[in-house]
């Protein structure tokens, strides 16, 4: 799409923006693929359309205020990005544009305490932990909230686990064949604990060394989406001196999302000295399925127990995971790798769950009919057990599939496997 | 040759007069009162977005209606009838000649909001609303065993009132023909406001309005035809060395009586696109690649028709691969559909030719065609439905870098080929803006006149889709 956007004065991240426009051609393709499209129906909150909204506002033709509406709609699921054939990195687009727009948003006093409360307490396991809790004594308080604070208690579980903090270094079981660095997530650790524990599990009895390095912290993937482009800044520096990529195999992520913003890094500092670093640093970034995989494809991985009677598992394409990484195979392979395991695939499976981050939180409404959407098309299929393999969209289809009157076990694929290693499955 | 022929530039020609609406113009408030808030797009971010299709920016309306039923349409034209302003109608806006782009400020009316479909399997039709998604329609109709042939590559985006509006064709069109050929009836508003029905016995009006890009009335149903889906498809990819041995290959298969259901062609800058966005292993070095369905209820003929077609491919210098499974063979469909969109990828923009020509006269057109692009600076490519004759040449260019007018020559000379041969400037993108300049090539004046008498009959005030399909008058003399 042609475009006058000032890409001199808007640095690396002007260049980021300007080089999606331009690969844009209207074509539409996208359209069907957009969640916010499929139950809204117009053009603003389609990709296409927000591709000319952003192009509009970084040209000065339109108000940055008239087309924020339509942008904080978009979920930042790139399904689009999937859909589209002419290769529009839309993902780097609307991250860029929101870390660039934040800093000009006028926000009323509650949305900027909500998004400071968000921002502060999600890279914080403890902290969110206690939130957590805390929410938890307010959850009889839900009817009578407002909606704004209502979401984000539907979404708790029953009951917050306590903290597990993991060891530093957890050894391979029997031959050595390899070490990799572990990223342990924050929220994740606070909501579901044991996917970090069946990780470590499952990769020492594969005999994967893993390290757990100091001073590691959040990926900064929600503050970045959200606009927070300095928080995002000081957490993926911290992140660039924890791991250093020459002392591991691969630097592993077993939540989607985060796995996601540990391979953003480059378009990150896109134009800063510590480009090559963070090229570098990615270039290692795997999802946990992608890493098993690579060791079933070379024979490697050690057989799983036979599960004791036979299973269908339903998996929940994380857009984090097929969107952003690209990823659909591989936790496929690794489910139906356990003898008596077999895969169901759910109708719209490219359609985004509603979770997204802090979706829930900014459009609790939209993310609302998603996530039943999603519960309702993942139920048709009838599954023993449903597989995802991120946080966000655990917590969603599970708050979504309890709803809808259905006990189904939502799981991380990681802890099926690690369930069939133990024959617990 | 008009002030405003061919926006080349995407935006830059067209920016939205500073002065024009605003969420207080009036027609946008008269539209608010009569159909409420939701149903009315009047803030600048809204009206932006409506401005243009797949291939071209126009003006930025001064509000946008998204009916929800033919009342709402009637509600709409009436009160653009009554402010003086055009009217723009718009499916998914994924069409290639600008016809959904208006080219001045006016009324933009929706149709993705109409979407109620009702498949009637007892009379193997289906009754569907503008807005209704062309796939949606085999989607729902195959349960009951049948299907909605007419497959335009945008199938999964683009709706029916946009197929109808451009009589939009597909790989299947070969041998199932176009859209316009799935018509039973028609339900449509004229300029005036007032709505008609129509079936196709006594003067085929619905036949006038398919293919008519909005000019002549607003598509708000249709009833198509449904058909049962052929019980086996089998499908081969061949690909040459030279792009006129595989329209040679083309005519020389039809020649020996094979009527494959889709018979397609890319041509190396295509096949390279599409294997930079889906890497299926395509052939990157050949210049011109072909993809064949056959189908039909009997196995043995499927197999025999495509050993018609691979003979010919072989004899005409081709190398042949078969789909081994029904799996490949959608791979490789995916990979047509995609080719258009896909070659963005190689420059921004393009000026997308569609043109019809005789089988006899591919091998010379293909070819023709191919050394004007050798002969040019600009980058010329050609796919399309090739056993239709059917022949999309694009020229991609950088409007930043390359000259509007020469993109615009070539074009012109390539639309002259298709005419010496006799040949037509469309075949299923409509003329829209992007080829209106070059009807007095093609039509003769007396017959200009009779297209510009149908549209004074239907359109007296001239408010329907304004400077699309018929040249400015005086052109023509």
């Amino acid at each position: 799409m042609n475009n006058d956007i000032p890409v001199q004065a808007l640095g690396g991240q002007g260049e980021v923006m300007a080089h999606a426009v331009d690969a844009c051609v209207h074509c539409g393709f996208c359209l069907p693929a957009c969640p916010t499209y499929a139950l809204l129906g117009d053009e603003m909150d389609s990709p296409r359309g927000r591709i000319v909204l952003m192009k509009e506002v970084l040209e000065g033709g339109l108000p940055l205020a008239d087309a924020a509406p339509h942008l904080d709609r978009c979920l930042g699921c790139q399904a689009c990005v999937t859909a589209c054939p002419s290769g529009v990195p839309y993902g780097e687009l609307i991250t860029a544009f929101r870390g660039w727009s934040e800093p000009q948003r006028q926000r009323s006093a509650l949305d900027r305490s909500k998004r400071w409360a968000i921002l502060k307490a999600l890279p914080a396991p403890r902290l969110f932990s206690v939130a957590a809790r805390v929410g938890q004594f307010a959850k009889p308080l839900a009817p009578v909230l407002p909606a704004a604070l209502r979401g984000p208690l539907d979404l708790l579980p029953e009951s917050v686990p306590a903290m597990q903090p993991s060891a530093k270094v957890t050894p391979a079981r029997g031959m050595q064949r390899g070490r990799v660095a572990f990223l342990v997530g924050c929220a994740q650790q606070a909501l579901a604990p044991n996917f970090n524990a069946a990780t470590l599990r499952v990769l020492a009895r594969n005999g994967i060394e893993v390290v757990i390095p100091d001073g590691q912290g959040c990926c900064g993937a929600a503050a970045l989406h959200t606009g927070a482009r300095d928080e995002a800044l000081k957490l993926v520096r911290a992140n660039l001196n924890a791991f250093n990529p020459d002392d591991f195999d691969a630097i592993l992520s077993n939540a989607a999302g985060c796995g996601a913003g540990l391979k953003e890094y480059p378009m990150v500092l896109h134009g800063e000295p510590d480009e090559t670093r963070a090229k570098a640093f990615a270039a290692k970034v795997m999802d946990i399925s992608e890493y098993l995989n690579t060791l079933l494809q070379n024979g490697e991985l050690e057989p799983p127990v036979p599960a004791s009677r036979p299973l269908t598992v339903a998996y929940h394409d994380a857009c984090h995971l097929a969107h952003a990484q690209g990823v659909r195979a591989a936790p496929r392979a690794l489910l139906r790798h356990i003898p008596g395991v077999s895969v169901l695939e759910v109708p719209e499976g490219d359609l985004c769950c509603g979770s997204a981050g802090t979706y829930n939180l900014e459009q609790p409404d939209l993310a609302g009919q998603l996530g039943a959407r999603k519960a309702k098309n993942i139920l048709s299929t009838t599954p023993d057990l449903i597989a995802s393999g991120n946080i966000g969209c655990h917590t969603q289809i599970q708050s979504h599939v309890r709803r809808q009157g259905s006990p189904t076990p939502v799981l991380h694929t990681i802890e099926i496997l690690d369930r069939a290693y133990r024959g617990e499955l | 040759m008009s002030t405003e022929k061919l926006a080349l530039t995407t935006n830059s020609s067209a920016r939205k007069p500073a002065s024009a609406g605003g969420a207080s113009n009036a027609l946008a408030a008269d539209l608010t009162r009569a159909l409420g808030p939701r149903k009315v797009l009047s803030n600048l971010s809204e009206r932006l977005n409506y401005r243009y299709d797949a291939i071209q920016f126009g003006a930025t309306p001064l509000a946008v209606v998204l009916p929800e039923s033919t009342e709402d349409v009637v509600v709409a034209v009436r009160a653009a009838r009554a402010a003086g302003v055009p009217i723009v109608g718009r499916g998914a806006a994924s069409g290639l000649s600008g016809g959904a782009a208006p080219l001045e400020p006016g009324l933009v009316i929706s149709f993705t909001r109409m979407t109620r479909l009702t498949i009637h399997p007892e009379r193997r039709e289906a009754t569907a609303q503008a807005g209704v998604v062309t796939l949606a329609v085999t989607e729902a109709a195959r349960p009951h065993g049948l299907i909605y042939p007419p497959d335009p590559a945008s199938f999964r985006t683009s709706t029916i009132g946009g197929n109808l509006a451009e009589n939009a064709g597909g790989p299947m069109c070969f041998k199932y023909g176009v859209s316009g050929d799935y018509v039973r009836a028609l339900e449509f508003v004229d300029a005036a406001g007032e709505v008609h029905r129509l079936t196709r016995d006594v003067f085929d009006l619905a036949g006038l309005l398919i293919g008519s890009e909005g000019t002549l009335g607003l598509i708000t149903e249709a009833t198509l035809r449904l058909i049962p889906p052929p019980r086996f498809t089998r499908t081969l990819m061949a690909h040459f060395p030279e792009v006129g041995a595989c329209a040679e290959a083309v005519s020389r298969a039809i020649a020996a009586g094979a009527v494959p259901s889709k018979l397609e062609f890319m041509d190396r800058a295509c096949t390279n696109a599409v294997e930079d966005y889906l890497h299926l292993g395509l052939p990157r070095d050949a210049e011109a690649v072909l993809l064949v369905d056959t189908d039909g209820e009997d196995l043995d003929t499927v197999q025999d028709e495509l050993r018609l077609v691979e003979d010919a491919c072989v004899a005409s210098g081709g190398t042949v691969r078969r789909a081994a499974t029904d799996e490949e063979g959608a791979q490789l469909w995916r990979a047509r559909r995609s080719v258009s969109p896909a070659l963005g990828r190689i420059r921004p923009q393009r000026m997308n030719e569609d043109i019809v020509v005789p089988r006899s006269a591919l091998p010379d057109v293909v070819r023709e065609i191919r050394a004007l692009g050798d002969a040019s600076p600009l980058r010329l490519v050609q796919f399309g439905h090739i056993g239709d004759g059917n022949l999309h040449p694009n020229i991609l260019f950088d409007p930043r870098t390359e000259d509007a007018h020469a993109v615009h020559d070539l074009a012109h000379r390539i639309a002259l080929v298709a005419i010496r041969h006799g040949g037509v400037l469309s075949g299923e993108h409509g003329i829209g803006s992007m080829k209106r300049d070059f009807m007095t090539d093609a039509v003769d004046p007396g017959t200009m006149q009779a297209l510009r008498g149908v549209k004074r009959a239907l359109d007296p005030s001239g408010a329907l889709n304004p400077g699309k399909i018929l040249p400015a008058e005086g052109v023509d003399g």
